[in-house]
């Protein structure tokens, strides 16, 4: 007996399961803004969001607007889909950025040629709604 | 004053199974045999080990020791989640548990169905070390190590002119080396070509950039030196062990300087630990994940100078016969992926003078490392004992 072949589910777009800690940063994605966590103790920016301190070792913190400019650090052409969500998107660029506000940032680098990329190359982070409750960063030229 | 751990331990027992891609056998029984194979190689009974590490998470845990060893009486059970720095790392936990009297033996040992059973990026998804890159790197398409450590072997190619050349140089030389050990996946030569025109995986890195993903195990057995005398096999003494943490070490991303492994802090300690530097090593089993990898840590080890490591590879240095012969067994790249552990046995193996035709002439002090999750590193340095 033959039976129907069955298509193969869609893969699924790994998605950010946030923490306490880090819904606020998911939370101003959300609303196109990109908010960093600023310890209350000593001023400083820190990211991923954590709930203590390192360097005065306060566990008060505030998020705040920071600037969305930056240069790139250092990146990579994905061209092998380890998830096979991304089959359909490679070769695409993953690019590290020295963000302006401090910190650094890793996303999708888009409408730049891979060949012209330097260390030091001015980009900017702009905000891609992927479902209702979450916006991924990209980057584009600056 | 020497340090209190330098010499007190030795490995007493190596066994590993065959590497291949495909089989039957269960992470577990590989484990296993390889874990009855090191015991045997040691002259112990399973009844004589009384502490175990094994490589978390993925493989046996320390139940199965006792339900598959029979262990009457199990005194130490410790897992060391480093990924690739795991096996080293576990080497002096370990030498502390023998060296207090905690243990007598310990069983360090790995088994996994890289191959046959889940590949890289659904085995990481366990992995609490990769929370922080499964939150916030994996949705924007950043997960595999090939990925993340690729921006890394980026920078340093941008900074010092490091090229895909010396990158192809580590594959086809480690590559000779497997062909030498027999007990290998990857058993015919690779060319500088070859390793070219390989398919582009995370730029820069190419598939010959990658280590294997196959199916095997291995183990070793820690005793104390003095005990391990009068065991089966020539002594080789633990002179150095450290591992090391990075700064950010769940987040290359944030780490201040991306190409700083946890290796930067560990081998300084190790060295100091045997008095002894880079210089006096007669070869060198290096973690290899990924070709550059190796070139990175031979920096970071002092073998050559911050963006050196590019040319310090080329000439013959790396090869049997050369300066400083590198991973004589055909390492991660080329002989089989368990974490390392088949590095521990190798440097073993060639300190006893019984490496075949990879045998480095007169081989008596030699160095391992680890390197894993997302940056963590670990290091043993290992004597011929007199």
């Amino acid at each position: 007996m033959s039976t129907a072949p069955i298509a193969a589910p869609a893969p699924e777009r790994p998605l950010p399961t946030p923490t306490r800690e880090s819904q606020p940063y998911w939370d101003g994605l959300r609303e196109g803004r990109f908010l960093l966590q600023y310890c209350s103790g000593c001023g400083k920016v820190r990211h991923y969001p954590r709930p203590v301190c390192p360097h005065c070792f306060s566990m008060e913190s505030t998020f705040r607007e920071a600037p969305t400019g930056g240069a790139i650090h250092s990146w990579t052409v994905c061209h092998h889909p380890f998830n096979f969500y991304f089959k359909a998107s490679v070769p695409y660029i993953v690019a590290l950025v020295d963000m302006d506000a401090g910190v650094r940032v890793n996303a999708q680098l888009r409408g730049v040629a891979p060949d012209s990329l330097k260390i030091g190359q001015r980009v900017k982070l702009a905000f891609e709604p992927v479902n209702e409750q979450v916006t991924l960063p990209f980057f584009v030229a600056e | 004053m020497s340090h209190p751990l330098r010499e007190k331990a030795a490995i007493s027992g190596i066994g590993e199974t065959a590497y291949t891609r495909g089989t039957p056998k269960s992470g577990l029984a590989l484990q296993m045999e390889a874990s009855l194979a090191a015991i045997a190689d040691a002259g112990l009974s399973p009844r004589d080990i009384d502490g175990v590490v094994p490589y978390f998470p993925g493989g046996g845990i320390a139940e199965d020791f006792v339900a598959n060893l029979g262990l009457p009486d199990l005194a130490l059970s410790v897992f060391v989640p480093m990924g690739g720095a795991t096996c080293v790392a576990a080497i002096q936990t370990a030498a502390m548990a023998v060296a207090t009297g905690v243990c007598r033996n310990v069983l360090i040992s790995v088994g996994r169905t890289g191959y046959s059973g889940a590949r890289v990026s659904s085995r990481l998804q366990q992995f609490p070390q990769f929370a922080l890159t499964a939150e916030h790197e994996a949705p924007i398409g950043l997960f595999a190590p090939a990925q993340l450590y690729a921006q890394g072997a980026r920078r340093h190619m941008e900074l010092y002119g490091t090229t895909p050349r010396h990158m192809a140089e580590i594959a086809v030389v480690t590559r000779e080396h497997a062909i030498l050990n027999g007990n290998v996946v990857m058993n015919k030569p690779l060319t500088v070509e070859e390793h070219h025109a390989s398919r582009m995986i995370s730029d820069p890195f190419r598939l010959f950039d990658c280590s294997l993903e196959s199916d095997g195990g291995a183990a070793v057995v820690i005793s104390a030196a003095d005990r391990a005398r009068d065991l089966a096999r020539p002594l080789v003494t633990i002179m150095g062990v450290a591992e090391g943490h990075p700064e950010s070490p769940a987040a290359i991303s944030q780490r201040p300087d991306i190409l700083e492994f946890g290796l930067t802090r560990a081998a300084p300690r190790a060295f100091a630990m045997a008095g002894v530097g880079p210089k006096d090593m007669d070869l060198a089993e290096i973690y290899d994940c990924f070709t550059f990898t190796v070139l990175r840590q031979l920096e970071i080890l002092g073998f050559c100078k911050d963006g050196e490591g590019g040319p310090f590879v080329m000439d013959g240095r790396i090869r049997l016969g050369g300066e400083l012969p590198i991973n004589t067994h055909g390492g991660l790249l080329s002989q089989g992926h368990v974490v390392g552990l088949n590095h521990v046995i190798e440097l073993t193996r060639q300190l006893r003078r019984d490496a075949g035709k990879a045998q480095v002439k007169d081989a008596e002090l030699g160095l391992v490392t680890g390197y894993g999750d997302l940056g963590d590193g670990s290091i043993a340095i290992l004597r011929r004992a007199a």
